[in-house]
């Protein structure tokens, strides 16, 4: 007799638990402690010299790559970033650690979120082994007594059944709303300006521009841009105004990331064919939010 | 997925495998993880009143250390660790009371711990056996509660209540 393992590959992952996720008690709880897990002051000016906006974006960028690479759960990247912040926060970093620290967070993150984690040497070779598997492992220790092994960061991405589930929303459009919610939610976390806005209002700001993006106030009214504002502020208690202003920010952060895309097309298409590596698809850089089918 | 990687801008511009910000010096980065390290230890001796380094309890800190053997805390709280220092180890074997009714507010600003310990003995011979009977609490019989089964012990949280840092 033969024996085969029929076990797949696949990750099994745990159903949404309605318990959880329809109890207003746990959405109130969320809003009370997100605080807690905010960075405690915008670090540029205050706590890193070495260390401008730019390289952050260029980490967070990589660490994105790293995630989406290794198809990491889509909770791995926001709340590595969270920790990345938190940690810049309370310590001055050399420009030259960044990358390290970068590795660090996800490497935490994902062990915290992952069914199977990253792991270190894997982290390593991502870096170009630009850093080792021991300094990773020391740095881990760092950041972890940093951040006081306060690890279950509140993130964006814990909000979203709670909102998406509050907003009369066509049953087949669930879908699509969400994952466009999770991709703006990851974009705000790659973006520096965003990072000081608690979980909720990134989360609530990034639904509000993916219901918008997707125009589905043509079949319902309550959907408007106005009325959808004022029912996302009505469900996580915060101000109209604020919302507004985030989610605006958060389409300009799009707008101006979309751009970009096409601009690289256009210029990589006059220098076509010299390296390898933009013979990737660059065809399909959409313009409009609409373009994007899954 | 796919959407990510257009919406999220850098159409793919090279392998995520690269090195951003060049070469790191090996030997600035190991002295620095000594310091940060060093610093978070002397930290925790402040915070505790307890020279994890050389193993002996502080003369200025609130607390009454009292030592236990290695071999009577549970396995969960023993070394099983390699390449960690001395200290960490050391660390693990203490064992925390603290005075009755000398207990200052811990010193760190941010840092309040849920519940503050006000006893939290832990004689571990007694762990095993079921406690007698207080007969001396009276002639009536108190319903039975599951402390008396084990011992009562707050944990001490190292974490802080409300902010996050």
């Amino acid at each position: 007799m033969e024996l085969y393992c029929l076990e797949s590959d696949k990750t099994v992952r745990a159903q949404p638990d309605p318990n959880i996720l329809c109890d207003d008690r746990v959405l109130q709880s969320l809003l009370t402690i997100e605080e807690r897990f905010l960075p405690q002051c915008s670090y540029f000016q205050r706590v890193q010299k070495d260390i401008q906006p730019y390289m952050r974006r260029m980490v967070a960028g990589w660490m994105h790559e790293v995630c989406e690479e290794e198809k990491s759960n889509e909770d791995v990247f926001p709340l590595a970033i969270n920790y990345l912040d938190r940690f810049l926060a309370v310590m001055p970093t050399r420009k030259s650690y960044l990358q390290l620290l970068g590795a660090v967070c996800m490497f935490l993150a994902s062990k915290l979120k992952d069914s199977r984690p990253l792991s270190a040497e894997k982290l390593c070779m991502y870096t170009d082994n630009s850093i080792a598997p021991r300094e990773l492992l020391d740095w881990e220790l760092v950041v972890l007594g940093k951040l006081k092994w306060n690890m279950a960061s509140v993130i964006p991405n814990d909000f979203i059944e709670h909102i998406i589930r509050r907003l009369p929303l066509p049953k087949d459009k669930l879908a699509m709303v969400r994952k466009h919610t999770l991709t703006f939610i990851a974009l705000c976390a790659t973006d520096d300006r965003l990072a000081m806005n608690p979980p909720s209002m990134i989360a609530t700001g990034s639904m509000g521009a993916a219901v918008c993006g997707l125009q589905l106030d043509h079949s319902d009214q309550r959907l408007s841009r106005d009325n959808l504002t004022d029912l996302l502020a009505k469900i996580t208690n915060t101000e109209v105004d604020c919302l507004r202003a985030c989610q605006e920010q958060i389409e300009r952060v799009l707008a101006t990331s979309l751009q970009r895309g096409q601009q690289y097309r256009q210029e990589s298409g006059v220098r076509a064919g010299n390296k390898a590596r933009e013979q990737q698809d660059q065809s399909s850089t959409p313009t409009d939010v609409r373009d994007v089918n899954l | 997925m796919a959407t990510h990687k257009r919406i999220l801008g850098t159409p793919r511009n090279g392998p995520a495998r690269r090195s951003l910000f060049g070469p790191v010096d090996r030997e600035q980065l190991q002295v620095e993880y000594q310091t940060a390290l060093r610093k978070d230890l002397e930290e925790a001796s402040r915070r505790w009143g307890f020279d994890f380094t050389s193993d002996k309890p502080l003369e200025s800190g609130g607390f009454q250390w009292e030592g236990v053997p290695a071999t009577e805390v549970p396995l969960l709280y023993r070394s099983c660790v390699f390449g960690l220092g001395q200290k960490r180890r050391r660390l693990m074997e203490a064992t925390l009371t603290t005075k009755r009714g000398r207990m200052e507010p811990p010193q760190s600003e941010k840092e309040n711990i849920p519940g503050t310990p006000e006893r939290c003995e832990l004689n571990l011979e007694n762990l095993e056996k079921t406690p007698e009977r207080r007969e001396s609490s009276g002639a009536k019989r108190k319903q039975t509660n599951l402390t008396d089964f084990y011992q009562t012990k707050r944990r001490v949280v190292w974490m802080p209540r409300k902010s996050g840092e």
